[in-house]
């Protein structure tokens, strides 16, 4: 049997058995796929508002028919306390209705009869009910108009220039596209954060529990030694990464996203694409942390390098949505970056073109063999393997 | 066999192997003896390959350890400073690894493992997993470590440091057995009865340096001293670093 195996086998035995670890990776990798699912409901929630518009109105006698016109359409009309005002300015009621004294006179006599719409403009979470009321207040006030230019022999069409065809682009879509665009970001931490610990374990950790030395004693070569325990890392970070995806395959259809008019999927033919993706990124991270874990003093240290590299994913998903420019072709090559582009294409359903998915495959594969051979040539340092 | 030859080695500034040069026969125990800080671990680290000496070199059974370090490792059983275990895997574990990582396989591994488990007692805990092993019980999972391939020459670094009586009887037998198949065994010590009572030749090192060389009968003789301590005291200078 080859060296490589041996380790490797060793390697996942011994961390099948942690169980501490395992069950910390498990909660870890659902907790992308349970975040998103929680934002989503919450914004269906938003979305699916149907509660009728509440509405104070002061003075509703002397304006009977707008009162009865306004239960019609569906509004939760009230009669006004008397500290309507106070209610409507600390958001307790969405907003009062105020007819004014003069509003019966100026109706029956035809000219604009003024009622006030008492609202916070600033209250975001009620706004929705003010703007049905307007709306409401808008059609009481055209239909009125309309039936008076009937009843002088005009043509109420006339009195409408322009018609607008509303087009609702909610800004509740654009959060729900945002929403979708965290996947590849959970994806590439599940990948990174699988693997953190064995990484930690397998070099760092080797050494401090003094079992570096007698490992090294075996004519088992360098090389070796550091691909069986890279390719234990890898092989937590892909299963890390698989239940990931798996959670967001499953999670994803019971969210009804086309209620939120999100034109977004995740079948399997995108997991897969996305999974191809990650492999070399995956592949990369593991043998940066081994790295890491080989070149740091302790365990202690080991663990804050390789929390500090945790940042990397999130640095190209902050890039990418603060720069107003698409990023130049050859940044597929930067590892993180490129992946966090293809995912995103692909989650978008654009097709991803070679040349990107080359540049982000050759990148990945390249650094890799880099992080690896530099792992065997600090083992080799005494310095590293006795402490320093 | 092992032989070193003038090995030198520094840290920076500080001289830690001063030109050591010694033989250790095949079918016998060599006693490295000396006081904490001589050199000793440093001195078995070169022998053992993992650390490359500035000046001089190391032949294990003939060869030049530095041509094909492999090759020296597999002619070496070495019990090294570091004596740590996976916490989480068995006792027997431990020795199919190390084996493996040696080349033994199928039915050469399992015989050699049971073998090793039977010798050093240490059937009861074969399946049971490390992290509850006494100090006595790792000592003894780690001896079996280096012994697996069966190698010819044996290395030992403080290989009865903090354990109790009956382990150390067990590791005295275990290092005369050892002997008595013909192998070569270097064992280092500070404690001067686990030297006089097992070496056939010890070497005692001080500052570096070898200062001394031989049977413990001819170390007093040489030193005109009745006891080793005091010939050992009288050829470092000092009692310092040495345990009773």
């Amino acid at each position: 049997m080859s060296g490589w195996v041996v380790v490797f086998r060793k390697e996942l035995t011994d961390h099948a058995r942690d169980g501490r670890s395992l069950r910390t990776a498990l909660v870890g990798s659902l907790l992308g796929p349970a975040f998103c699912a929680a934002l989503f409901l919450l914004m269906a929630s938003w979305a699916n508002d149907v509660k009728p518009p509440r509405v104070l109105v002061v003075g509703g006698d002397a304006a009977p028919s707008l009162v009865s016109f306004l239960r019609r359409a569906g509004a939760d009309v009230q009669p006004a306390p008397a500290d309507y005002e106070r209610l409507v300015r600390e958001g307790k009621e969405p907003a009062a209705l105020v007819v004014g004294p003069d509003f019966a006179g100026d109706f029956s006599r035809g000219v604009p009869a003024h009622v006030r719409l008492l609202n916070d403009a600033t209250n975001q979470k009620q706004m929705k009910s003010v703007l049905k009321l307007r709306r409401m207040l808008e059609r009481y006030g055209q239909e009125i108009g309309a039936l008076r230019l009937v009843a002088r022999g005009v043509d109420p069409r006339l009195a409408a220039a322009v018609a607008v065809d509303d087009v609702d682009l909610a800004s509740s879509q654009k959060r729900a596209a945002q929403i979708l665009s965290m996947i590849p970001l959970f994806l590439m931490l599940a990948a990174f954060l699988g693997g953190m610990y064995a990484a930690i374990d397998a070099m760092a950790g080797e050494r401090e529990r003094g079992s570096l030395e007698p490992l090294l004693l075996t004519p088992a070569r360098l090389p070796e030694l550091v691909v069986g325990k890279w390719l234990a890392v890898v092989t937590l970070g892909l299963a890390s990464l698989l239940i990931t995806a798996a959670g967001f395959y499953f999670a994803l259809p019971h969210l009804r996203l086309e209620d939120l008019g999100v034109r977004a999927s995740f079948d399997l033919d995108q997991a897969a694409s996305i999974l191809l993706a990650y492999l070399p990124l995956l592949c990369f991270s593991a043998a940066l942390q081994l790295c890491l874990s080989t070149f740091a003093r302790s365990f202690k240290e080991a663990q804050s390098f390789v929390q500090i590299l945790v940042l990397a994913p999130t640095l190209p998903g902050m890039f990418l949505m603060l720069s107003p420019v698409l990023p130049a072709p050859w940044l597929f090559v930067v590892p993180f970056f490129g992946q966090e582009m293809l995912a995103t294409q692909i989650i978008r359903g654009d097709p991803a073109s070679w040349t990107s998915l080359c540049l982000a495959v050759g990148g990945a594969v390249a650094l890799t063999v880099l992080g690896l051979a530099l792992t065997a040539r600090l083992l080799r340092d005494e310095r590293i393997v006795f402490g320093r | 066999m092992i032989e070193a030859r003038n090995l030198v080695r520094r840290f920076g500034d500080v001289v830690a192997v001063d030109g050591v040069s010694f033989t250790a026969a095949d079918g016998a125990i060599t006693g490295l003896l000396g006081p904490n800080g001589a050199g000793k671990t440093t001195t078995l680290r070169m022998l053992g390959t993992l650390v490359r000496p500035d000046a001089g070199e190391v032949l294990i059974d003939g060869h030049p350890a530095a041509a094909d370090p492999a090759a020296a490792k597999a002619r070496l059983g070495v019990l090294p400073e570091a004596k740590g275990l996976y916490p989480r895997l068995t006792a027997r574990e431990h020795l199919e690894y190390f084996g493996r990582l040696e080349g033994l396989v199928g039915p050469r591994l399992s015989e050699r493992v049971d073998a090793l488990l039977t010798r050093l007692d240490l059937l009861g805990i074969a399946d049971r997993r490390a992290a509850g092993f006494s100090q006595g019980e790792r000592m003894k999972v780690c001896v079996a470590r280096a012994l697996v391939h069966d190698p010819p020459n044996v290395m030992l670094d403080e290989p009865t440091n903090g354990l109790d009586v009956m382990t150390i009887r067990a590791m005295r037998a275990l290092l005369a057995e050892l002997r008595a198949e013909g192998r070569c065994v270097i064992f280092s010590s500070h404690v001067m009865q686990e030297v006089s009572a097992l070496c056939d030749r010890i070497v005692i090192v001080a500052r570096g340096r070898v200062v001394a060389e031989g049977s413990p009968d001819e170390i007093r003789r040489r030193t005109g001293q009745t006891s080793l301590e005091e010939a050992f005291v009288q050829l470092i200078g000092s009692a310092q670093g040495l345990a009773e």
